[in-house]
């Protein structure tokens, strides 16, 4: 099996901070990460390989070169190899241009990696939340695909079954090859990187393609002018007016008083 | 026996008088006050709690208290496991965990002061901001920092940065009788009498309630990175842990754990976090181990040169944590044993022997061939690298007597052992009234008739917290 | 594509009984309202089989016309069929924007359908308005894990498409008059779906949490302290007829399990009454219940977050306010 997993280096949002007095994000000294849902995608593929282990892995990621410590964490755990697709040119793209672009790649890679039996996901990035990526890729390359899968169940020669989270609860799919699925978290992390692996993986190459490399990219689909979405304007999310607050009282006279205030206002 | 008097309605105006509003009596005490983490000990509730606010007003108490001959038993989070705080003589019991706030940083000092009842999570978080680390961190971090003083905690850095009493420069305490008093000063050094400060450091509220602490910081290092190594078997991973020291690396934490404890933790917490198979062999018992240092660049020759000791050593593989996000799910399984344990299990007692780190392993077979002749289960993990080690007897169908006469038969074994090799009988956790008797057997008369009479210079009336450390008590 | 009408379309998912999912009954309302700024007609599409109470649903709740797609293959939810029964229709009516409920499977076909057509979708909303320059709807989701919210425009391409949380709008009240139902004949075939569901493992009755539908939450933090102290949530639950939810911090400490989870990384809800105990109000639990009619917040923290966005607040220790409440309750009961 042959198995691409995407990925992307990602601020830690649960580290970032609202500056109290600008209202605005603190982004400095946020640290980078590998976006938690791509690791676990990453940790899915690893698993089949631990049970096939003539199973090829692959990273890709698009981002700026400071995006390299993201691909290095994923050699160090479970990939063979990692590419790294950075140009000036992508810059700027929303969902719509970022699957294009990574839909070009994918056939580029395939040229030198062979045809992918699967290509993993996280289901979302943390920062972007879109969860968009995943699906759109699948629909550039004509896959089919399977969002928000818990792990893989097995991966037999002639289907992927994949147990898959949903409103009610979660069910078990099937999906022919080759195929795109999109993980959420399971009960596990990506495996910690063994030191061995981990050497190996700083001094490994990263192939890094850029727009030239990818002969039949099509760049007016990139970037700013390839994105139909255009962002107006960002802002804090104002934060709601506080209310009553029952302050120094006994339990017995606040829970009166808050049934008092629930039921004069209809809500029980 | 000390003989107390009773709390009258008289005593009760007198308080409500010192601390208006907050005198808790009867059915509104706080069930919690009448116990810590390990009621096997024992529990009883306490006629009147007060959770206080200042130094004054522990004052203003304990003299009613001392003048009332009323027992008075001190409590922070109440985290403690040989029911340090339980007020086994009923009476009053101060609870400090409202008197939370960080009072001051002396960043020239690397010196920070605070009330007791700030949580250890708290000034941890809060120092680090200051870029300090404040070294001691025991599993519990929702424990108060006066607890920690007072039972000398200190947990999984202890191998690099010793112990609570380590980073203590002084505080201010009231006395049994009411008046206030401050032992040590904010100096590196001191050759300056009896050291009071060091007297009070462990004596887990039987002494004196600390009602401010002044604590030694340092500054953060920055960089961390933790190496895990499963090995196939307890034995060769026991016996691994000495040779750190003697290739002279210097780790911040070395703890062991076997695998049947971390898979209890991994199910409490709901994630999968160490590999129970490397390469096809079964793992039966992990290290995990953490350097510090100024920068990743000096940590990865160390971390390099310890993972081939560790390899050569019989590690399956040495599996490396160098993000916040890996470090915080590697330490959050070892974190959660107690948990863990005490999810699964319906009679729990434990104890925390230490002994010279190369005598562990030698300890550690002892304990398991000894386990064999006891219905209960037994679990252990521990500081390996500082020779402290968690025993834990756990038991979900015995009979309670039953399980209690058979514990004590195992822990009279274990304390024995242990004082064979070297060791003592608590690394951490303190005696309370859980371990009374057991100090008694393993400090001798000598030892004991001195703390006793410390015990009673500082508290001729035998008020604060009966029963405890050195002097065994029933009422 | 061009868009041939200023019809703003809502997509109405069913459930395999073939009643609507509330989402896109709760979608006609801020559909209704961009319709009318936009100048066009409010239309339903409704796809499943054997859809008709759904397609009623939606025809008497402020709907000016109905679409249904109904066949057995669409009974269950598939990518492939969805997708194309969605592309083909839209090509057909070509309208100006769609509405997509932000369920799972809303957002496993909002990105197939949007990259087919070469428009942009905007995912996850949170508010939806029209741009006064250019007429477009204005699309504002959270990022960043809800401490940022971006204002997102889709000028050129049509259909503008987004897709929309769950529990953010109300349901309109009932139309007086019932909107015509047109039934396509959209067929895909079924040897087609290139996935398969091999089996349903629904959770165990008694243990379906249905956080989205509900109408009373009482959710447990951080502050619960234990598995055994959401036992006394539960009890407080049951008086009101609520449903259990829970912070992050306490599903990651193993005290209830993930699917009890509000906020970033669970689920985002929008009852009458959310009760939050023992919530210090982190803001990725926040993004995940503001949408709430009425937040009452029970913390020992004074200081707590969590204050900032309650309607009601008690500072005071749970486990004296919650019994005192569940006594309360009962006694006026």
């Amino acid at each position: 099996m042959n198995i691409l997993v995407c990925i992307k280096q990602v601020p830690d949002t649960t580290e970032i901070k609202i500056d109290p007095v600008t209202n605005t994000l603190i982004r400095d000294g946020v640290p980078s990460v590998l976006n938690p849902y791509d690791g676990y995608a990453l940790e899915s593929a690893a698993r089949i390989k631990d049970n096939a282990p003539e199973t090829r892995i692959v990273v890709l990621t698009m981002g700026p070169p400071q995006a390299e410590p993201a691909l290095r964490e994923c050699l160090s755990t479970a990939a063979d190899r990692a590419y790294l697709l950075t140009d000036r040119a992508f810059g700027g793209s929303d969902t719509l241009a970022t699957s294009y672009i990574l839909s070009a790649a994918v056939k580029q890679v395939e040229e030198l990696e062979g045809k992918f039996d699967m290509i993993f996901c996280g289901k979302q990035a943390i920062d972007g939340d879109t969860a968009q990526v995943g699906p759109e890729l699948a629909e550039h390359l004509g896959l089919p695909q399977v969002t928000y899968a818990l792990e893989v169940l097995e991966a037999a020669p002639e289907q992927l079954k994949l147990l898959r989270e949903t409103e009610e609860g979660r069910q078990v799919v099937g999906v022919t090859y080759p195929c795109l699925a999109t993980f959420t978290k399971p009960a596990f992390d990506l495996r910690f990187p063994s030191f061995r692996r981990r050497a190996a993986a700083r001094q490994a190459e990263i192939v890094r393609l850029g727009a030239g490399d990818i002969p039949r990219i099509d760049l007016t689909r990139s970037g700013l002018k390839g994105s139909p979405t255009k962002v107006k304007r960002t802002f804090v999310p104002p934060r709601k007016q506080s209310g009553i607050i029952i302050k120094d009282d006994t339990a017995e006279n606040a829970a009166a008083k808050l049934c008092e205030a629930l039921r004069s206002a209809r809500v029980i | 026996m000390a003989d107390y008097n009773p709390i009258t309605p008289e005593i009760i105006a007198e308080l409500s008088k010192a601390v208006p509003g907050r005198v808790m009596v009867g059915d509104s005490v706080n069930p919690d006050y009448a116990r810590d983490e390990m009621p096997i000990y024992g529990t009883r509730m306490p006629e009147v709690s007060i959770d206080v606010l200042s130094t004054e007003e522990v004052a203003a108490i304990v003299k009613i208290c001392y003048e009332n001959r009323i027992p008075v038993t001190t409590r922070g989070a109440g985290t403690g496991l040989v029911g340090g705080c339980t007020p086994i003589c009923g009476g009053v019991v101060i609870c400090t965990a409202k008197m939370n706030k960080i009072l001051s940083y002396d960043l020239e000092n690397f010196a920070v002061t605070v009330q007791p009842g700030v949580l250890l999570q708290q000034l941890a978080e809060d120092a680090l901001t200051h870029g300090c680390l404040y070294p001691p961190d025991p599993g519990e971090k929702l424990a108060t920092l006066g607890g920690n003083v007072a039972t000398n905690a200190s947990g999984m850095r202890g191998v690099k940065y010793g112990a609570t009493r380590d980073y203590v420069k002084a505080m201010t305490v009231v006395l049994p009788t009411g008046e206030v008093t401050r032992f040590g000063a904010t100096v590196s050094k001191t050759s300056s009498g009896y050291s009071l400060l060091n007297l009070m450091i462990g004596s887990e509220g039987t002494l004196g309630i600390i009602t401010e602490l002044t604590l030694k910081l340092i500054p953060a290092p920055k960089a961390t990175i933790s190496l895990i190594a499963p090995f196939a078997g307890l034995a060769e991973c026991i016996s691994t842990v000495p040779k750190f020291k003697m290739n002279h690396f210097d780790p911040q934490a070395i703890e062991f754990f076997e695998k049947e404890i971390l898979i209890s933790s991994e199910e409490y917490l709901g994630k999968q976090v160490f590999p129970r198979r490397v390469e096809g062999c079964q793992v039966g018992a992990y290290l995990l181990i953490t350097f510090d240092g100024d920068s990743q660049d000096e940590l990865e020759p160390v971390i390099e040169r310890a993972a081939e000791m560790l390899l050569a050593e019989g590690a399956l593989d040495v599996l490396v944590a160098d993000t916040p996000p890996r470090l915080k799910s590697a330490w959050a399984a070892r974190s959660s044993f107690l948990e863990g344990i005490e999810e699964q299990t319906k009679l729990l007692d434990e104890c925390d022997v230490v002994v010279p780190v190369p005598r562990i392993p030698e300890y550690v077979v002892y304990v398991d061939e000894l386990a064999k002749n006891y219905d209960f289960h037994v679990q252990y993990f521990g500081h390996a690298g500082d020779g402290n080690l968690h025993i834990y007897t756990c038991s979900n169908d015995m009979e309670r007597e039953e399980f209690l006469r058979q514990v004590d038969s195992f822990m009279a074994s274990v304390y024995q052992k242990a004082m064979e090799l070297g060791g003592q009988i608590s690394g951490e956790h303190g005696i309370g009234m859980g371990k009374v008797k057991y100090l008694a057997q393993a400090a001798g008369p000598i030892n004991m008739a001195l703390m006793q009479g410390i015990k009673q210079v500082f508290d001729p009336r035998m008020i604060l917290n009966p029963g405890k450390v050195c002097r065994s008590l029933d009422c | 594509m061009e868009a041939r009408t200023k019809d703003l379309w809502v997509f109405v998912e069913t459930k395999e009984d073939g009643t609507a999912k509330n989402v896109g009954i709760e979608l006609l309302s801020p559909g209704r309202e961009l319709a009318d700024k936009q100048g066009g007609k409010l239309v339903a599409l409704v796809v499943g089989c054997g859809v008709e109470k759904a397609a009623k649903e939606a025809a008497c709740h402020g709907a000016d016309l109905v679409l249904t797609v109904d066949a057995p293959e669409f009974r269950e939810y598939s990518t492939d069929a969805y997708a194309a029964a969605l592309t083909e229709l839209l090509k057909k009516y070509a309208p100006t924007s769609l509405l997509i409920g932000a369920t799972p499977n809303g957002r496993d076909l909002g990105p197939r359908v949007s990259c087919r057509l070469n428009t942009g979708l905007t995912a996850d909303c949170t508010n939806l308005d029209v741009d006064a320059e250019t007429g477009c709807v204005c699309w504002t989701r959270p990022a960043f894990g809800g401490n940022l919210m971006a204002v997102i425009l889709c000028p050129d391409n049509r259909p503008q498409m987004g897709t929309v949380r769950p529990g953010v709008f109300k349901k309109p009240p009932v139309s007086e008059k019932e909107a015509e139902i047109i039934q396509e004949d959209f067929r895909f075939p079924a040897e087609k779906i290139r996935t398969r569901v091999l089996e349903n493992l629904r959770e165990a009755a008694g243990e379906l949490v249905n956080l989205e539908e509900a109408e009373i939450i009482v959710a447990g933090g951080r502050g619960v302290g234990s598995a055994e102290g959401f036992k006394l949530l539960q009890e407080l639950c049951d008086v009101l007829g609520g449903t259990l939810g829970a912070s992050r911090a306490a599903v990651d400490a193993g005290w209830v399990t993930h699917s009890h989870q509000v906020g970033q990384t669970g689920k985002t809800v929008g009852p009458k009454l959310y009760i939050a105990c023992g919530i210090s109000g982190a803001i990725q639990h926040l993004a995940g219940m503001t949408g709430s009619d009425r937040v009452v917040a029970i913390n020992k923290d004074a200081d707590a977050p969590i204050f900032g966005v309650a309607d009601y607040g008690i500072v005071g220790d749970l486990f004296d306010v919650v019994p005192a409440l569940i006594a309360e309750l009962k006694k006026q009961a």
